[in-house]
């Protein structure tokens, strides 16, 4: 099925109406019709995950590839079980297309969001997608996020992630331009042991190597085997990139087919997937969030 | 979910976890007659322990004018709104609601969460006087004073349950067996804020920086070794003691806390409504209005402003009191006797000693020798 390539196609219909309306009343002219699109409006059943001859090693979510792959429909919902969680779902469907090259899958997925969220201040929460796969074996664990020795591996991308990666960790005066600041325990060009481990003394997090700390690339990988368990792991090579336009996030993330301790696909071989949605401007964050409450079967051809 | 006992609303709240008193409760008294906001407990607390990236905004220890301050704004009005009725039996049981019984089934904690512009004004109200307005000069003979105000420092209270830890999906946040301090494991944070969010008292804060959720440690470095917490040593007013609290069944008339808010009961712990059991206990400021000290303190606090006024004639009371911001040690005992106030620390061995009332020191008031006239200076 061929789709047209702009974001705008997933919107939901009330949104397009407000669009149309807002083009309406600043033009003062008849807008002009949206573009037909192929919305899905089914659930999907199963993720084909189609091969192309095509670059994946950098994700990029406007790559010309994606016009020719089916999105598929895939619902969700606030997440019901475990507090706290949100009063409403945010975010009711995900659309989501998959590709591979024999060694990396690329998984494009779009929702709608109004305002675009990266964190940063204070009180303030990061847009953001989570892709989980079962660890082991033909049996599935729990879709909450696996269960004790039934783990999962997720592939959590966050708009805050990926300001690092492109604009670096915000320190206060990016966050503040007014913020005073005299100077920094061991900052001053006098200090006599001024090393980068004593400056980070002070810094609690860095210093004991947490590694929500540090600055991130877009993507963390997490190994998890229920609620309050994820751990981010060493990364595999996973990547992300996405881009919010138009009330649309398009996000692609790559992962390695096979990754040795983490979950490996295979073509042929059945497996499946999951997903989360996080909209950081509606103060969801960890555990509130939207999901989707099944496994979806995942078909690589 | 478990019911645990609180001994501040007299009854058992319900609480996610079961109750593990710790071997020792860490605790503060504060005499809020005694404050005059100098704020060096708050730099002491800041040059020690939140200099760094990200910690730019954090007062672990704060002083704030009531009634009108509050850091971050308006904490304590805010989540006393969300609560609702707050009311008391005759017995001094509390009838209604804790932060964790009237959370809604999508919550752990009934909360609001802090944004950014609420941090922003550490001094927001800063000795501006409740009671309302007056034309001209205010005359204050009267004990409450009509127009009033006082300061309150606060740190954490390393609550004996606290709404940080039952809020916290990762279970990163902590209490030691120990001593009852309330930690955020900092390997284990990932700064989803619900500490933040959770806490009444707004004392857990999100840095920035390091992307995790940090709080005051109760200076656990200083107390392992029986030396009591930055902000209180430092105290110039020498209105604090840490010390360690016992439940009431188990208090030692001894211990300077025990006596303070048990044998006293002169120290009431702050809004004890919201059913965390907050482990910092002020004497309250005598001079404030009943209602607005009976909203902070409950219903015992008339009681214990009664007993504040009678107690110079305490000598028990008076000689601890004089003991108070004359050591960095920990009392862990106390006696008064002949006169003499004495500490003791852990290993009961004396570690300070003053006169309950000091010899006082008669000088001319002309100086023959350098011919001068003395003024008071040393």
């Amino acid at each position: 099925m061929h789709r047209n390539s702009s974001p705008l196609g997933f919107l939901p219909t009330r949104l397009l109406l407000a669009a149309s309306s807002a083009l309406w009343a600043a033009c003062g002219t008849a807008p002009t019709a949206p573009a037909p699109v192929a919305l899905p409006t089914t659930e999907l059943t199963e993720l084909a995950v189609n091969v192309v001859t095509a670059d994946l090693s950098r994700p990029d979510p406007d790559a010309a590839f994606w016009r020719d792959v089916a999105p598929g429909l895939v619902s969700l919902i606030a997440q019901p079980v475990t507090a706290p969680r949100p009063e409403i779902t945010t975010t009711s469907s995900i659309y989501v297309q998959a590709v591979h090259d024999a060694s990396t899958v690329a998984f494009r997925l779009q929702w709608a969001d109004t305002e675009l969220s990266e964190a940063g201040h204070l009180g303030e929460f990061s847009d953001a997608v989570a892709m989980e796969f079962p660890m082991v074996g033909d049996k599935l664990p729990s879709v909450m996020m696996g269960a004790k020795d039934d783990p999962v591996h997720i592939f959590h991308w966050r708009a805050q992630y990926q300001r690092d990666a492109e604009r670096g960790k915000p320190e206060i005066k990016d966050l503040y331009p007014n913020a005073s600041v005299d100077m920094y325990p061991m900052d001053f060009k006098d200090a006599p042991s001024g090393g980068k481990d004593d400056k980070e003394a002070f810094n609690p997090g860095i210093a004991i190597g947490n590694p929500q700390s540090y600055s991130k690339t877009g993507v963390d990988e997490i190994i998890a085997e229920g609620f309050s368990t994820s751990s981010v792991e060493e990364g595999h090579g996973a990547a992300g990139r996405g881009v919010w336009k138009d009330g649309m996030w398009s996000v692609v993330i790559t992962r390695p087919m096979v990754i040795d301790g983490g979950s490996t696909l295979a073509v042929g071989r059945p497996n499946s997937l999951s997903f989360a949605v996080w909209q950081g401007g509606k103060d969801e964050v960890a555990s509130r969030k939207c999901i989707h409450m099944a496994w979806l079967p995942l078909k690589v051809l | 979910m478990p019911n645990v006992e609180n001994w501040h609303l007299k009854r058992d709240v319900a609480y996610p976890y079961e109750g593990h008193r710790p071997a020792r409760q860490w605790a503060i008294v504060f005499d809020l007659n005694k404050c005059i906001a100098c704020q060096t407990c708050t730099l002491a607390c800041k040059t020690t322990w939140t200099s760094g990236k990200g910690q730019e905004y954090m007062f672990w220890n704060n002083v704030e004018t009531k009634p009108w301050g509050g850091f971050p704004l308006a904490w304590d009005l805010r989540i006393l709104e969300k609560l609702g009725r707050q009311d008391w039996a005759a017995n001094g049981e509390y009838l209604g609601k804790t932060l964790i019984e009237a959370a809604p089934p999508t919550e752990r904690v009934l909360h609001f969460a802090p944004k950014d512009e609420d941090w922003m004004y550490p001094n927001i109200g800063e000795d501006d006087c409740g009671g309302g307005t007056l034309d001209s000069g205010a005359h204050l003979d009267s004990l409450p004073h009509d127009k009033w105000f006082f300061y309150l420092p606060r740190t954490c209270a390393h609550c004996t349950y606290p709404a940080c830890l039952a809020a916290c999906p990762r279970k990163a946040i902590y209490k030691r067996p120990e001593d009852g301090i309330v930690l955020i494991d900092q390997s284990r944070c990932k700064g989803y804020g619900e500490c933040v969010r959770a806490c009444p008292y707004k004392k857990s804060m999100y840095n920035p920086w390091t992307r995790t959720s940090e709080k005051c440690i109760g200076c656990y470095p200083a107390v392992e070794q029986g030396i009591q917490p930055q902000c209180v040593v430092n105290c110039i007013g020498k209105i604090r003691v840490m010390g360690f609290i016992s439940p009431p069944a188990v208090a030692r008339a001894d211990n300077p806390v025990d006596f303070l808010v048990h044998e006293k009961q002169l120290a009431l712990p702050y809004y004890p409504q919201l059913g965390l059991e907050p482990n910092i206990y002020y004497i309250p400021p005598i001079h404030a209005d009943p209602q607005y000290l009976e909203q902070m303190f409950g219903p015992r606090v008339h009681e214990a402003v009664a007993r504040y006024k009678e107690l110079h004639k305490d000598p028990e009371a008076a000689g601890l009191l004089c003991l108070i911001g004359g050591t960095e040690r920990i009392i862990h005992r106390f006696t008064v006797k002949a006169g003499i106030a004495v500490g003791y620390d852990e290993k009961d061995e004396e570690i300070l000693r003053v006169p309950v009332t000091e010899t006082p020191f008669e000088r001319a008031a002309f100086d023959e020798k350098l011919g001068a006239v003395r003024n008071n200076n040393p």
